[in-house]
């Protein structure tokens, strides 16, 4: 099993009340899933996901990822597990801009310390493999939506994680881009066994995956 | 990763370039402010430092109260060096100086001469005793003979044209013939013998050889052995007073014993101070060379800590400010693995970029104003390039600043939830500027302070200069140094008083301007006790004085030429009253003498009381004068009635080389002398308008940019605002007047402070103002009108923009 939640409650405090985001939320993932996350706008999908990606605290319950409990972790040893085991993709990308596309891809792997001349191979690689070499030296706004998103994708690949979380990653792309990176995202799952957890608002999305999670006013339906 | 981050501290930089340039310029301003004022700081911390011994040297001081009068005397008596010698088996060596002011100096044969600002007698031991080597010459032998000077490269370059000038001869102040026997180089600048550029064998001093225990006319060194505590010799050193003071002064006060020496309230206490502690911490009346205070030291210090303080948080303040900016870059990096570590290296890397660049910037202002700051300063200051250490001390310092700096920054950047940020609710990350409200509150209270400051130390040197002193200053021209018209000098004086615009002329060696004068002691007929002495100074005029200078008599009469008795007569000022314990009027036809011991001594007659005037510095009490009419002048005091000065003085020029062929004519005006006392304030006023302003232009840079950062965090509010009908002006005022109320609190804050600092410093003057009412408004005004002239720029900027544009931007 990659991770588990048990009984997950996120609130805040609004007007001297608790408005709970999440409750009572239990998940099993194995590992080598694809899972699609839905509900209407306001339902919880991004705060689950940010619980899941260790972006976000809870109030109570239990999380185990690889068998480590998250909510026991310093923080340290939680961003140790995050920057090995996890890449993110935004809808709206998150590049930064200041950076090319190879800078980019090549972040991640700084934070992991990872040697220089690997880093370069690492990049070069995944460059190769998403057909974007000829723009490696472009900055993000140089780019279309569609593009920069191939690079999130890119990005959140490079350290070779076991799980992917995706924000609503088609929600700026038009169909042809986004049938691209779903088309995508089944690869990576199928061939390289990556676990893939998406929120999506579209049924032809949430097909690509294996199984399909409701949230409702941050209740799991 | 280091190199990465210099990489994209770099290109953050280069890409937000407005923002960058308002933080490098705001440090490079302070850094160059504050490396300029260490560079100051270090140079009158060396002073004398390069002697060889330099830590073993110490002069001998003495604090005399003798009949009234209290003197701090940096001079000793003639045999005191020997004395000391002798019974001190601590003292390896001394030497003295005499000091003769200036000197008009020419080679034998020439025709015009020169003036040498400073001369003295110095003892034989003079080279060995500093480790001074000679250029020409032998250290031991060069100031033994009686008529033999030692020169410095400078002089002897400008006699002779070169430094191989052993047995040539110069002619001092057109009588005495000297014998060059040596040269060594010039003085340092950052010493106390400073622009010394002629020094005599004391051999040809007679009176050095004197057993005068009564005159202090010496300047001691002794160089104590490398064994000696300077503690086990101050001591001993008071034994001085029984074994020689004593039994002098009992051949003239006969039965006099140090107790009943003590009782009247008398004393004499000898004292040492290290040699190279005279510049800064000398209390002395007078001295060798001008010296400085540590008090000017510690203001200097304060000022430069606060410009780099007020750079510093500048530099907080803009970069927190813009952290809205980067609030999304930094919940990316969080999700790419970035822990807080990694960010606030990023960050420290960016403000370490920054104090660099800045560095450089400061580096370079400092090299084109530091010729300015050195004219003004009357420095030589360079920036020591070539020293390891200087460049040492600048980095680390850089480094620091950097850190200090960008720490805050840092710290509140890498706190950002990654969530928030990337939703884009950013300006809550941003929180509510509690900090940077502060902070501006800090910069603007340490503004106003100065300004404060400044206002109060013009205003006190206004005071100075606009003062009833007692007699006028204006239009009155000194000619300096009128000896060499010799027989002529009445002559002289008559044809100067038949030009058109010339009121007065009178002759005398005193003037109320800064110089070096000392008491006598007076006895008033009939006492035979040392203890009625009056301690007073006597001025040798001539008729026309009191005219001249416009001074006022209050009782009895001026001098006249139609009473013969009046070379024996003497003019007192008011505060010789107290002492002689009677009113004007009764003053008037009392005699006193300088000579107690004599069987028939010659008296002066009071015959008149002048109002008090200044003679001091308005730093003291006026203190016991006396005018008696003398005929050695050699000075000439001439008052102008207007009109064109350059004239008069090129007509007074023109008599001058007609009477004296071949001499120069130097003179000043009496106003500038009288300021030239004053020069140490002048200074710290000079400096303190200039770091003012700095630190003022420093606090605005800090104020636009958050202006500029408002406006642009309340564009979506100002769109919906005027949507909703809100006028420009509604708009700029809204956005103003925050920034007003912090800076009216600075001025709460800081309005008390700067009232006590500089009631503090007003304490050193006997006359001084009163601060007013005013110089408080005056300065809130400044700081309010600054402010808002800094804020409303970005205020009416952000208001002028059309809402469509700002609304759908977000
Ligand atoms: N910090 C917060 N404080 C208060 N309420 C919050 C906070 N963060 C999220 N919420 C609320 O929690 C609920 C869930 O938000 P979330 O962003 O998870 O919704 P979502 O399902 O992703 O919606 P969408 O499809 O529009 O992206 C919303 O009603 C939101 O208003
Ligand atoms: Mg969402």
């Amino acid at each position: 099993m990659l991770l588990q939640l048990k009984n997950i409650f996120k609130w805040v405090q609004q007007g001297g009340q608790r408005v709970f985001l999440l409750k009572d939320i239990n998940l099993e993932v194995e590992e080598g899933e694809f899972i699609s996350i839905m509900g209407p706008s306001g339902s919880g999908k991004s705060t689950l996901l940010n619980v899941i990606g260790m972006l976000d605290t809870f109030d109570e319950g239990e999380y185990d990822f690889l068998s480590e409990s998250v909510h026991t972790l310093k923080e340290k040893y939680r961003s140790n597990l995050y920057k090995e085991y996890i890449g993110f993709v935004f809808q709206s990308y998150h590049l930064l801009d200041d950076l090319t596309v190879e800078e980019n891809l090549e972040m991640p792997l700084l934070y992991k310390k990872i040697k220089s001349s690997e880093r370069k191979a690492l990049v070069a690689d995944m460059l190769d493999r998403f057909n974007i070499v000829g723009k490696k030296d472009l900055f993000p706004t140089q780019l279309s939506g569609g593009q920069q998103q191939l690079v999130g994708v890119a990005r959140a690949l490079i350290g070779k994680p076991k799980l992917i979380l995706a924000d609503e990653p088609t929600g700026n792309l038009n169909s042809q881009q986004s049938e691209e990176i779903m088309a995508l995202f089944k690869k990576l799952n199928e061939e390289d066994g990556v676990t893939i957890i998406q929120v999506t608002h579209s049924e032809k999305n949430a097909e690509y995956g294996s199984r399909i999670i409701n949230l409702l006013d941050g209740r799991k339906i | 990763m280091f190199k990465n981050y210099i990489k994209i501290a770099w290109r953050s930089l280069k890409k937000q370039a407005f923002f960058t340039f308002l933080n490098t310029f705001g440090l490079a301003i302070g850094m160059a402010g504050a490396l300029m004022i260490s560079l100051y700081i270090n140079d009158e911390l060396s002073y004398d430092k390069m002697f060889a011994d330099a830590d073993r040297i110490y002069r001998i001081d003495a604090d005399i109260k003798f009949g009234g009068a209290e003197i701090k005397a940096a001079e000793s008596a003639p045999p005191m060096a020997g004395a000391l010698k002798r019974d001190y088996s601590q003292v390896e060596s001394t030497v003295r100086f005499r000091t003769l002011g200036s000197m008009y100096v020419k080679k034998v044969g020439s025709e015009t001469s020169s003036k040498e600002d400073r001369v003295t007698y110095a003892d034989s031991t003079f080279f060995e005793f500093f480790g001074i080597d000679l250029l020409v010459g032998n250290s031991k032998s060069a100031l033994t003979g009686t008529n033999s000077l030692v020169l410095t490269k400078t002089a002897a370059e400008k006699y002779f044209g070169s430094t191989d000038v052993l047995g040539q001869d110069l002619l001092l102040d057109n009588s005495d013939t000297y014998t060059v026997t040596g040269v060594i180089d010039d003085m340092p600048k950052n010493s106390y013998f400073n622009e010394y550029s002629v020094f005599l064998a004391m051999a040809g001093n007679v009176g050095s050889r004197e057993e005068l225990w009564g005159s202090n006319n010496y300047f001691t060194f002794v160089k104590l052995i490398p064994e000696a505590r300077v503690e086990d010799f101050q001591a001993p050193l008071q034994g001085m007073l029984e074994r020689y003071m004593l039994p002098w002064a009992q051949k003239y006060f006969p039965g006099m014993t140090a107790e009943s020496f003590a009782a009247s309230g008398n004393y004499i206490r000898y004292h040492t101070i290290a040699f190279t502690d005279i510049h800064l911490h000398s209390d002395r009346s007078s001295e060798m060379n001008a010296t400085s205070s540590m008090q000017n030291i510690y203001i200097l210090s304060f000022i430069g800590l606060f410009l780099i303080i007020l750079a510093s948080v500048n530099f907080m303040n803009l970069s927190t400010a813009h952290s809205l900016k980067r609030a999304k870059e930094v919940g990316v990096r969080k999700t790419l693995g970035s822990n807080k570590m990694n960010l606030i290296f990023q960050f420290l890397t960016e403000s370490g970029l920054i104090a660099f660049i800045s560095l450089i910037a400061a580096l370079l202002i400092t090299m084109i104003t530091l010729p300015f700051f050195n004219g003004f300063t009357g420095k030589s200051i360079a920036i020591p390039f070539s020293q390891p250490l200087f460049w040492l001390l600048l980095f680390a310092a850089t480094i620091l600043l950097g850190f200090f700096s960008g720490c805050y920054p840092a710290f509140f950047m890498s706190r950002f939830n990654p969530v928030k940020t990337l939703k884009g609710g950013a300006s809550e990350s941003v929180g509510n500027g509690r900090v940077r409200n502060a902070l501006v509150i800090f910069q603007f209270s340490i503004s106003v302070f100065l300004i404060v400051s400044t206002l109060v130390v013009f205003q006190q040197l206004n005071y100075i200069q606009s003062k009833d002193l007692g007699f006028t200053k204006d239009q009155v021209l000194l000619i300096n140094e009128i000896s060499p018209l010799g027989s002529k000098t009445n002559a002289f004086k008559e044809e100067i008083l038949k030009m058109g615009n010339v009121e007065n002329v009178t002759l005398s060696n005193f003037y109320p301007t800064p110089s070096w004068r000392s008491d006598t002691s007076f006895f008033q007929e009939g006492t035979k006790s040392q203890e009625n002495a009056i301690q007073m100074q006597t001025w040798d005029v001539d008729m026309d004085y009191l005219k001249t200078l416009e001074m006022d008599v209050v009782a009895g009469r001026d001098f006249n030429k139609q009473y013969a008795s009046d070379s024996t007569a003497i003019i007192i000022n008011e505060a010789t009253l107290p002492i002689l314990n009677v009113t004007a009027q009764e003053a008037l036809g009392m005699r006193i003498s300088e000579e107690i011991d004599m069987e028939n001594p010659s008296y002066y007659t009071i015959i008149g009381v002048v109002k008090d005037f200044h003679f001091k510095s308005l730093r003291e009490n006026i203190g016991a004068l006396g005018l008696h009419v003398e005929n050695n002048a050699e000075n000439m005091a001439v008052r102008l009635s207007g009109g064109d000065y350059s004239k008069s003085i090129a007509e007074i020029e023109n008599i001058w080389n007609t009477m004296a062929p071949g001499q120069p004519f130097d003179y000043q005006f009496m106003d500038e002398a009288f300021y030239s006392t004053y020069n140490s304030e002048q200074k710290l006023s000079q400096i303190f308008f200039i770091f003012t302003i700095l630190s003022i232009f420093i606090a605005c840079l800090g104020l636009f940019g958050l202006a500029a950062f408002n406006a642009e965090k309340r564009t979506k509010e100002i769109g919906v605002r005027k949507v909703l009908g809100a006028t420009v002006s509604q708009i700029s005022y809204r956005l103003t007047v925050d920034f007003l109320k912090l800076v009216g609190v600075a001025i709460l804050i800081s309005l008390p402070l700067g009232w006590f600092a500089m009631n503090k410093w007003l304490e050193d003057f006997s006359y001084r103002i009163e601060i007013g009412f005013g110089v408080f408004v005056l300065a809130a005004v400044l700081a309010i009108m600054v402010a808002i002239v800094t804020v409303s720029y970005q205020s009416i900027k952000a208001a002028i923009v059309n809402p469509v544009k700002s609304l759908r931007s977000d």
